[in-house]
Protein backbone atom coordinates (compact mmCIF):
# COMPACT_ATOMS: atom_id res chain seq x y z
CA UNK A 1 0.00 0.00 0.00
CA UNK A 2 2.68 2.30 0.39
CA UNK A 3 4.90 1.35 -2.21
CA UNK A 4 6.46 3.86 -4.14
CA UNK A 5 8.37 3.02 -7.81
CA UNK A 6 11.54 4.12 -8.32
CA UNK A 7 11.33 4.53 -12.38
CA UNK A 8 8.09 7.22 -12.02
CA UNK A 9 10.10 9.17 -9.84
CA UNK A 10 12.79 8.71 -12.22
CA UNK A 11 11.50 9.30 -15.26
CA UNK A 12 9.99 12.62 -13.74
CA UNK A 13 12.99 13.51 -12.42
CA UNK A 14 15.05 13.35 -15.65
CA UNK A 15 11.93 15.05 -17.41
CA UNK A 16 11.99 18.11 -15.18
CA UNK A 17 15.83 18.22 -15.21
CA UNK A 18 15.67 17.81 -19.26
CA UNK A 19 13.20 21.05 -19.44
CA UNK A 20 15.32 23.03 -17.13
CA UNK A 21 18.64 22.26 -17.45
CA UNK A 22 19.59 21.99 -20.89
CA UNK A 23 20.08 18.76 -22.95
CA UNK A 24 22.62 16.44 -21.09
CA UNK A 25 22.49 16.57 -17.29
CA UNK A 26 22.32 13.24 -17.02
CA UNK A 27 25.54 12.96 -19.19
CA UNK A 28 26.83 15.91 -16.68
CA UNK A 29 25.61 14.16 -13.77
CA UNK A 30 28.50 11.57 -14.73
CA UNK A 31 31.08 13.85 -14.16
CA UNK A 32 30.43 14.19 -10.33
CA UNK A 33 33.55 16.38 -8.46
CA UNK A 34 36.99 14.96 -7.14
CA UNK A 35 35.36 14.79 -3.68
CA UNK A 36 33.01 11.85 -4.97
CA UNK A 37 35.11 8.87 -6.79
CA UNK A 38 33.01 6.40 -6.13
CA UNK A 39 29.96 8.13 -7.07
CA UNK A 40 31.52 8.78 -10.69
CA UNK A 41 30.66 5.01 -11.71
CA UNK A 42 26.86 5.55 -10.20
CA UNK A 43 23.69 6.99 -12.35
CA UNK A 44 22.35 10.17 -11.27
CA UNK A 45 19.38 9.13 -8.96
CA UNK A 46 21.75 6.90 -7.21
CA UNK A 47 20.91 6.90 -3.74
CA UNK A 48 24.68 6.34 -3.02
CA UNK A 49 25.44 10.30 -4.22
CA UNK A 50 24.96 10.86 -0.73
CA UNK A 51 28.37 11.30 0.29
CA UNK A 52 28.60 9.80 3.86
CA UNK A 53 31.01 8.01 5.79
CA UNK A 54 30.06 5.12 8.00
CA UNK A 55 31.51 2.45 10.15
CA UNK A 56 30.29 -1.01 10.59
CA UNK A 57 28.90 -3.07 13.71
CA UNK A 58 32.81 -4.54 13.61
CA UNK A 59 34.48 -1.13 13.34
CA UNK A 60 35.27 -1.06 10.06
CA UNK A 61 34.91 2.61 8.31
CA UNK A 62 32.59 2.35 4.97
CA UNK A 63 31.51 4.82 2.45
CA UNK A 64 28.24 5.14 1.78
CA UNK A 65 28.33 4.26 -1.95
CA UNK A 66 30.77 0.82 -1.16
CA UNK A 67 27.19 -0.49 -0.75
CA UNK A 68 26.87 -0.87 -4.16
CA UNK A 69 27.22 -3.32 -6.55
CA UNK A 70 24.27 -6.06 -5.49
CA UNK A 71 20.42 -5.04 -4.13
CA UNK A 72 20.43 -3.81 -0.88
CA UNK A 73 17.65 -3.63 1.58
CA UNK A 74 18.18 -0.24 3.89
CA UNK A 75 16.66 0.84 6.77
CA UNK A 76 16.90 2.87 9.89
CA UNK A 77 17.04 2.87 13.53
CA UNK A 78 18.24 2.93 16.80
CA UNK A 79 19.49 0.58 19.51
CA UNK A 80 17.60 1.81 22.20
CA UNK A 81 14.18 1.15 20.54
CA UNK A 82 12.22 -1.71 21.89
CA UNK A 83 8.66 -1.08 19.51
CA UNK A 84 9.81 -0.44 16.27
CA UNK A 85 12.96 -1.20 15.59
CA UNK A 86 12.75 -5.42 16.84
CA UNK A 87 9.83 -4.74 14.57
CA UNK A 88 11.82 -3.61 11.44
CA UNK A 89 14.75 -6.65 11.97
CA UNK A 90 11.96 -9.38 12.26
CA UNK A 91 10.08 -7.95 9.28
CA UNK A 92 13.79 -7.91 7.06
CA UNK A 93 14.52 -11.67 8.36
CA UNK A 94 11.17 -12.98 7.55
CA UNK A 95 11.45 -11.49 4.56
CA UNK A 96 15.36 -13.05 3.47
CA UNK A 97 14.34 -16.11 4.93
CA UNK A 98 11.43 -16.31 2.32
CA UNK A 99 13.61 -15.85 -0.30
CA UNK A 100 15.38 -18.94 0.36
CA UNK A 101 18.73 -19.40 -1.64
CA UNK A 102 18.39 -15.90 -3.60
CA UNK A 103 18.12 -14.47 -0.11
CA UNK A 104 21.55 -14.54 -0.04
CA UNK A 105 22.15 -12.35 -2.77
CA UNK A 106 20.46 -9.48 -0.68
CA UNK A 107 22.61 -7.31 1.39
CA UNK A 108 20.85 -6.00 4.69
CA UNK A 109 21.74 -2.64 5.43
CA UNK A 110 20.64 -0.83 8.83
CA UNK A 111 21.11 2.29 10.08
CA UNK A 112 21.30 3.70 12.91
CA UNK A 113 19.66 7.34 13.55
CA UNK A 114 21.54 7.69 16.59
CA UNK A 115 25.63 7.61 15.96
CA UNK A 116 26.02 9.56 19.25
CA UNK A 117 24.78 6.73 21.21
CA UNK A 118 25.15 3.52 19.10
CA UNK A 119 28.46 3.31 18.67
CA UNK A 120 29.64 -0.39 16.62
CA UNK A 121 29.72 -1.95 19.98
CA UNK A 122 26.03 -1.34 20.88
CA UNK A 123 25.16 -2.20 17.54
CA UNK A 124 26.60 -5.27 17.12
CA UNK A 125 25.13 -6.40 20.22
CA UNK A 126 21.74 -5.93 18.72
CA UNK A 127 23.11 -8.40 16.12
CA UNK A 128 23.38 -10.68 18.22
CA UNK A 129 20.07 -9.99 20.00
CA UNK A 130 18.16 -10.53 17.26
CA UNK A 131 20.44 -13.33 15.67
CA UNK A 132 20.16 -12.01 12.31
CA UNK A 133 22.57 -13.55 9.67
CA UNK A 134 26.62 -12.27 9.67
CA UNK A 135 26.29 -10.92 7.25
CA UNK A 136 23.72 -7.55 7.44
CA UNK A 137 25.55 -4.49 8.19
CA UNK A 138 24.92 -2.59 11.18
CA UNK A 139 26.45 1.21 9.68
CA UNK A 140 26.70 4.28 12.33
CA UNK A 141 27.19 7.52 9.68
CA UNK A 142 28.93 10.05 10.78
CA UNK A 143 26.87 12.32 12.25
CA UNK A 144 26.72 14.87 10.05
CA UNK A 145 25.34 12.85 7.83
CA UNK A 146 22.15 10.81 9.30
CA UNK A 147 19.80 13.68 8.16
CA UNK A 148 21.14 13.37 4.02
CA UNK A 149 20.86 9.65 4.58
CA UNK A 150 17.46 9.92 6.01
CA UNK A 151 16.44 12.52 3.52
CA UNK A 152 16.93 10.66 0.41
CA UNK A 153 15.49 7.41 2.57
CA UNK A 154 12.43 8.65 2.88
CA UNK A 155 12.88 8.55 6.62
CA UNK A 156 11.67 11.11 8.93
CA UNK A 157 12.42 11.41 12.44
CA UNK A 158 13.11 13.80 15.41
CA UNK A 159 14.40 13.00 18.97
CA UNK A 160 12.75 13.67 21.91
CA UNK A 161 13.48 14.86 24.94
CA UNK A 162 13.13 11.18 26.92
CA UNK A 163 15.82 9.88 24.66
CA UNK A 164 13.67 8.38 21.82
CA UNK A 165 13.29 8.59 18.41
CA UNK A 166 10.13 9.17 16.39
CA UNK A 167 10.29 7.47 13.05
CA UNK A 168 9.52 6.17 9.99
CA UNK A 169 10.12 2.78 10.30
CA UNK A 170 10.61 1.46 6.54
CA UNK A 171 12.22 -0.96 4.19
CA UNK A 172 13.59 0.58 0.78
CA UNK A 173 14.58 -1.76 -1.72
CA UNK A 174 17.89 -0.49 -3.70
CA UNK A 175 18.87 -2.40 -7.21
CA UNK A 176 22.40 -2.98 -7.51
CA UNK A 177 23.48 0.50 -8.66
CA UNK A 178 21.65 2.31 -5.31
CA UNK A 179 18.51 3.59 -7.60
CA UNK A 180 15.24 3.05 -5.27
CA UNK A 181 13.10 0.38 -6.16
CA UNK A 182 9.91 -0.10 -3.31
CA UNK A 183 9.90 0.44 -0.23
CA UNK A 184 7.32 -1.46 2.32
CA UNK A 185 6.02 0.54 5.62
CA UNK A 186 6.95 -1.79 8.72
CA UNK A 187 3.60 -2.50 10.69
CA UNK A 188 4.16 -5.82 11.84
CA UNK A 189 6.97 -8.90 11.52
CA UNK A 190 5.19 -10.44 8.75
CA UNK A 191 6.59 -8.75 5.05
CA UNK A 192 4.64 -7.48 2.63
CA UNK A 193 3.92 -9.96 -0.05
CA UNK A 194 4.07 -7.47 -2.43
CA UNK A 195 6.87 -6.15 -1.53
CA UNK A 196 8.45 -9.52 -1.23
CA UNK A 197 7.23 -10.10 -4.83
CA UNK A 198 9.26 -6.73 -5.70
CA UNK A 199 12.45 -8.17 -3.83
CA UNK A 200 12.29 -11.24 -5.86
CA UNK A 201 12.23 -10.04 -9.15
CA UNK A 202 14.95 -7.30 -8.36
CA UNK A 203 17.38 -10.27 -7.63
CA UNK A 204 16.21 -11.95 -10.87
CA UNK A 205 17.19 -9.21 -12.36
CA UNK A 206 20.20 -8.58 -10.98
CA UNK B 1 6.01 10.90 3.11
CA UNK B 2 6.66 14.18 1.37
CA UNK B 3 7.06 12.07 -1.89
CA UNK B 4 3.41 11.25 -1.90
CA UNK B 5 1.92 14.43 -1.86
CA UNK B 6 3.64 16.44 -4.01
CA UNK B 7 0.90 18.62 -5.35
CA UNK B 8 -0.70 19.75 -2.17
CA UNK B 9 3.08 20.40 -0.99
CA UNK B 10 3.38 22.45 -4.26
CA UNK B 11 0.23 24.20 -3.78
CA UNK B 12 0.65 25.21 -0.79
CA UNK B 13 4.46 26.25 -0.95
CA UNK B 14 3.39 28.06 -3.91
CA UNK B 15 0.95 30.05 -1.87
CA UNK B 16 3.18 30.77 0.63
CA UNK B 17 5.81 32.26 -1.98
CA UNK B 18 3.44 34.48 -3.62
CA UNK B 19 5.56 37.43 -2.72
CA UNK B 20 9.29 36.40 -3.44
CA UNK B 21 11.52 38.97 -2.30
CA UNK B 22 13.63 40.43 -5.43
CA UNK B 23 17.02 38.68 -5.13
CA UNK B 24 19.74 41.06 -4.50
CA UNK B 25 17.14 43.56 -2.68
CA UNK B 26 18.86 42.98 0.34
CA UNK B 27 22.21 43.33 2.48
CA UNK B 28 24.84 45.33 1.29
CA UNK B 29 27.15 45.24 3.94
CA UNK B 30 27.87 41.85 4.48
CA UNK B 31 31.40 40.44 3.58
CA UNK B 32 31.75 39.25 0.41
CA UNK B 33 32.92 35.25 -0.05
CA UNK B 34 34.34 32.85 2.12
CA UNK B 35 34.26 33.90 5.64
CA UNK B 36 32.04 32.73 7.72
CA UNK B 37 30.69 34.59 10.96
CA UNK B 38 29.68 32.56 13.70
CA UNK B 39 27.45 34.24 16.82
CA UNK B 40 26.88 32.18 19.96
CA UNK B 41 23.01 31.30 21.09
CA UNK B 42 23.18 30.00 24.65
CA UNK B 43 20.26 27.87 24.58
CA UNK B 44 17.92 27.36 27.59
CA UNK B 45 14.99 26.18 27.98
CA UNK B 46 12.47 27.69 25.63
CA UNK B 47 8.58 26.90 24.81
CA UNK B 48 8.13 26.60 21.40
CA UNK B 49 4.93 27.85 19.64
CA UNK B 50 5.04 24.66 17.62
CA UNK B 51 4.07 21.43 20.10
CA UNK B 52 6.01 18.59 18.76
CA UNK B 53 3.72 15.77 19.17
CA UNK B 54 2.65 15.09 22.78
CA UNK B 55 5.54 16.59 24.20
CA UNK B 56 5.73 19.34 26.95
CA UNK B 57 5.30 22.81 25.86
CA UNK B 58 8.85 23.32 27.11
CA UNK B 59 12.23 21.83 25.54
CA UNK B 60 15.61 22.52 26.24
CA UNK B 61 17.78 23.69 23.39
CA UNK B 62 21.38 22.93 23.88
CA UNK B 63 23.93 26.10 23.02
CA UNK B 64 25.09 26.10 19.62
CA UNK B 65 26.22 28.68 16.95
CA UNK B 66 24.18 30.34 13.82
CA UNK B 67 26.18 31.82 11.19
CA UNK B 68 25.59 35.99 11.26
CA UNK B 69 24.07 36.20 8.06
CA UNK B 70 22.13 33.92 5.09
CA UNK B 71 24.58 31.94 3.10
CA UNK B 72 25.43 34.85 0.26
CA UNK B 73 25.56 34.45 -3.35
CA UNK B 74 29.35 34.78 -3.39
CA UNK B 75 29.70 32.13 -0.08
CA UNK B 76 27.73 29.77 -2.62
CA UNK B 77 29.26 30.49 -5.93
CA UNK B 78 32.24 29.63 -3.75
CA UNK B 79 31.23 26.61 -3.08
CA UNK B 80 30.15 25.02 -5.72
CA UNK B 81 33.77 26.32 -7.17
CA UNK B 82 35.02 23.82 -4.34
CA UNK B 83 32.36 21.20 -5.52
CA UNK B 84 31.15 21.23 -8.78
CA UNK B 85 29.13 18.68 -8.23
CA UNK B 86 26.87 21.36 -6.72
CA UNK B 87 26.50 22.98 -9.66
CA UNK B 88 23.54 23.20 -11.44
CA UNK B 89 24.63 21.38 -14.28
CA UNK B 90 26.36 18.62 -13.05
CA UNK B 91 24.19 18.07 -9.84
CA UNK B 92 23.10 14.22 -9.62
CA UNK B 93 19.36 13.42 -10.53
CA UNK B 94 18.67 12.40 -7.14
CA UNK B 95 19.53 15.98 -5.59
CA UNK B 96 18.32 18.04 -8.66
CA UNK B 97 15.59 20.20 -9.22
CA UNK B 98 13.83 22.04 -11.80
CA UNK B 99 14.35 25.62 -10.38
CA UNK B 100 17.54 24.85 -8.14
CA UNK B 101 19.89 28.02 -9.06
CA UNK B 102 17.78 28.93 -12.09
CA UNK B 103 17.89 32.33 -11.64
CA UNK B 104 21.80 32.23 -11.81
CA UNK B 105 23.57 34.01 -14.76
CA UNK B 106 25.30 30.45 -15.24
CA UNK B 107 26.20 27.29 -14.04
CA UNK B 108 29.11 28.65 -11.58
CA UNK B 109 28.47 32.42 -10.91
CA UNK B 110 25.34 34.77 -10.34
CA UNK B 111 26.23 37.02 -12.76
CA UNK B 112 26.31 40.81 -12.29
CA UNK B 113 22.27 41.37 -11.81
CA UNK B 114 22.10 39.78 -8.25
CA UNK B 115 24.00 41.37 -5.63
CA UNK B 116 27.01 38.67 -4.48
CA UNK B 117 26.02 39.63 -0.53
CA UNK B 118 22.17 39.20 -1.03
CA UNK B 119 20.86 35.41 0.23
CA UNK B 120 21.27 32.71 -1.63
CA UNK B 121 18.17 31.23 -3.32
CA UNK B 122 16.60 28.72 -5.42
CA UNK B 123 19.00 26.07 -3.45
CA UNK B 124 16.85 22.65 -2.15
CA UNK B 125 17.31 21.12 0.99
CA UNK B 126 20.22 19.10 -0.09
CA UNK B 127 22.42 21.55 -1.45
CA UNK B 128 22.23 23.68 1.55
CA UNK B 129 22.94 20.11 3.86
CA UNK B 130 25.90 19.60 1.93
CA UNK B 131 27.17 23.46 1.93
CA UNK B 132 26.72 23.50 6.08
CA UNK B 133 28.32 20.31 6.57
CA UNK B 134 31.43 21.44 3.98
CA UNK B 135 31.64 24.60 6.41
CA UNK B 136 32.01 22.22 9.72
CA UNK B 137 28.42 22.74 10.54
CA UNK B 138 24.91 21.52 9.92
CA UNK B 139 21.88 23.27 9.26
CA UNK B 140 20.28 24.33 12.33
CA UNK B 141 17.00 22.66 13.55
CA UNK B 142 13.33 24.33 13.70
CA UNK B 143 13.90 24.82 17.76
CA UNK B 144 16.76 26.52 17.59
CA UNK B 145 16.38 28.60 14.69
CA UNK B 146 12.92 29.86 16.26
CA UNK B 147 14.98 29.87 19.89
CA UNK B 148 17.19 32.38 17.91
CA UNK B 149 14.58 34.42 16.30
CA UNK B 150 12.43 34.93 19.31
CA UNK B 151 15.37 37.70 19.99
CA UNK B 152 15.05 40.91 18.82
CA UNK B 153 17.76 44.08 19.39
CA UNK B 154 17.57 43.99 23.15
CA UNK B 155 15.45 41.60 24.65
CA UNK B 156 16.19 37.71 24.08
CA UNK B 157 12.41 36.49 24.05
CA UNK B 158 10.82 39.46 22.53
CA UNK B 159 7.69 37.20 21.49
CA UNK B 160 5.02 38.69 24.40
CA UNK B 161 5.71 41.91 22.24
CA UNK B 162 2.41 42.00 20.68
CA UNK B 163 3.87 44.93 18.26
CA UNK B 164 6.80 42.73 17.38
CA UNK B 165 4.72 39.78 16.50
CA UNK B 166 2.58 41.29 14.28
CA UNK B 167 5.27 42.24 12.56
CA UNK B 168 6.35 38.83 11.37
CA UNK B 169 3.59 37.95 9.35
CA UNK B 170 5.57 40.18 6.89
CA UNK B 171 8.83 37.24 7.25
CA UNK B 172 9.46 36.39 3.88
CA UNK B 173 8.42 39.14 2.10
CA UNK B 174 10.30 42.63 1.38
CA UNK B 175 8.45 44.18 4.33
CA UNK B 176 9.85 42.02 6.50
CA UNK B 177 10.90 43.64 9.58
CA UNK B 178 14.82 42.76 8.62
CA UNK B 179 14.33 43.11 5.28
CA UNK B 180 15.93 46.69 5.76
CA UNK B 181 19.91 46.84 5.16
CA UNK B 182 20.40 48.43 7.97
CA UNK B 183 17.69 46.41 10.23
CA UNK B 184 19.72 45.43 13.69
CA UNK B 185 21.15 42.56 14.64
CA UNK B 186 19.20 40.99 17.66
CA UNK B 187 21.06 40.72 21.10
CA UNK B 188 22.93 37.46 20.15
CA UNK B 189 24.77 39.68 17.07
CA UNK B 190 22.54 37.85 14.38
CA UNK B 191 21.06 39.37 12.06
CA UNK B 192 18.16 38.78 9.06
CA UNK B 193 16.11 36.24 10.93
CA UNK B 194 12.74 38.17 10.16
CA UNK B 195 13.90 38.76 6.82
CA UNK B 196 13.06 39.06 3.09
CA UNK B 197 13.73 35.12 3.10
CA UNK B 198 12.80 31.56 4.51
CA UNK B 199 15.83 29.54 5.37
CA UNK B 200 15.89 25.54 5.20
CA UNK B 201 16.18 23.97 8.50
CA UNK B 202 18.05 20.40 9.16
CA UNK B 203 14.64 18.80 10.34
CA UNK B 204 12.27 20.67 7.92
CA UNK B 205 11.42 17.25 6.15
CA UNK B 206 10.70 15.61 9.45
CA UNK B 207 8.41 18.22 11.28
CA UNK B 208 5.27 16.75 10.57
CA UNK B 209 5.94 14.24 13.27
CA UNK B 210 3.51 12.16 12.14
CA UNK B 211 4.80 9.42 10.78
CA UNK B 212 3.09 6.95 12.55
CA UNK B 213 0.00 7.66 10.89
CA UNK B 214 1.42 7.48 7.38
CA UNK B 215 0.66 3.93 6.68
CA UNK B 216 -2.91 4.56 6.99
CA UNK B 217 -5.43 5.67 4.17
CA UNK B 218 -6.36 8.75 5.76
CA UNK B 219 -2.43 9.68 7.22
CA UNK B 220 -1.78 12.60 4.52
CA UNK B 221 -4.75 14.13 4.96
CA UNK B 222 -5.19 14.65 8.53
CA UNK B 223 -1.55 15.72 8.47
CA UNK B 224 -1.73 18.64 6.49
CA UNK B 225 -5.31 19.91 7.53
CA UNK B 226 -6.69 19.27 11.26
CA UNK B 227 -3.22 17.51 12.44
CA UNK B 228 -1.11 20.44 11.64
CA UNK B 229 -3.84 23.18 12.83
CA UNK B 230 -3.72 21.91 15.96
CA UNK B 231 0.26 21.48 16.45
CA UNK B 232 0.58 24.75 17.81
CA UNK B 233 1.13 25.75 21.63
CA UNK B 234 0.92 29.19 20.42
CA UNK B 235 -1.15 29.71 17.50
CA UNK B 236 -0.99 33.71 17.41
CA UNK B 237 2.96 33.76 16.71
CA UNK B 238 2.53 34.17 13.10
CA UNK B 239 6.08 34.01 12.50
CA UNK B 240 7.06 30.95 13.92
CA UNK B 241 3.38 29.68 12.47
CA UNK B 242 3.99 30.60 9.02
CA UNK B 243 7.45 29.05 9.10
CA UNK B 244 6.62 25.96 10.41
CA UNK B 245 3.74 25.69 7.73
CA UNK B 246 5.89 26.67 4.81
CA UNK B 247 8.84 24.10 6.00
CA UNK B 248 6.96 21.05 6.74
CA UNK B 249 5.20 21.63 2.99
CA UNK B 250 8.28 21.00 1.52
CA UNK B 251 10.14 17.94 -0.05
CA UNK B 252 14.00 18.05 0.40
CA UNK B 253 14.53 18.44 -3.27
CA UNK B 254 12.24 21.98 -3.36
CA UNK B 255 13.31 25.47 -3.99
CA UNK B 256 12.04 28.56 -3.98
CA UNK B 257 12.96 31.98 -4.81
CA UNK B 258 12.77 33.81 -1.45
CA UNK B 259 13.72 30.49 0.27
CA UNK B 260 17.47 30.07 1.73
CA UNK B 261 19.71 28.82 4.64
CA UNK B 262 22.26 29.92 7.22
CA UNK B 263 24.36 26.82 8.98
CA UNK B 264 24.72 25.82 12.71
CA UNK B 265 27.10 24.11 14.62
CA UNK B 266 27.03 22.33 17.97
CA UNK B 267 28.99 24.35 20.70
CA UNK B 268 32.52 21.89 20.59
Amino acid sequence: MNHHFKPLRTALGLALALSLCGPLPVALAALAGPDAPAATMLPGSSLYQVDAGLTDQHGQPLRWSDLHGRPQLVSMFYANCHLMCPLILENAKALQKQLGADGERLGVAVITLDPARDTPQALAAVAADHRTPAAWRYLRPEPDAVRALASVLGVRYRFRDDGSINHTSVLVLLDAEGREVARSEVTGIAPDPAFVQQVRATLAAD
Amino acid sequence: MSRSMPLLSTTLAAVLALAPALAGAAATDAASGGGIAWRSIPGGAFRSAVRFEEERPVLPVAPFQLMERPVSNAQFAAFVARRPEWRRDRIPALFSSPGYLGHWESADAPGARLDPDAPVVHVNWYAADAFCREAGGRLPDFLEWEFAAAADATRADARHDRQWRLRQANDGTPHAPDAAADAPANVYGVRGLHGAYWEWTGDATSLLGGGDRRGRDDGDALQYCGASAMAFNDPADYGAVKRFVLLSALTPAATLGNLGFRCARSQP
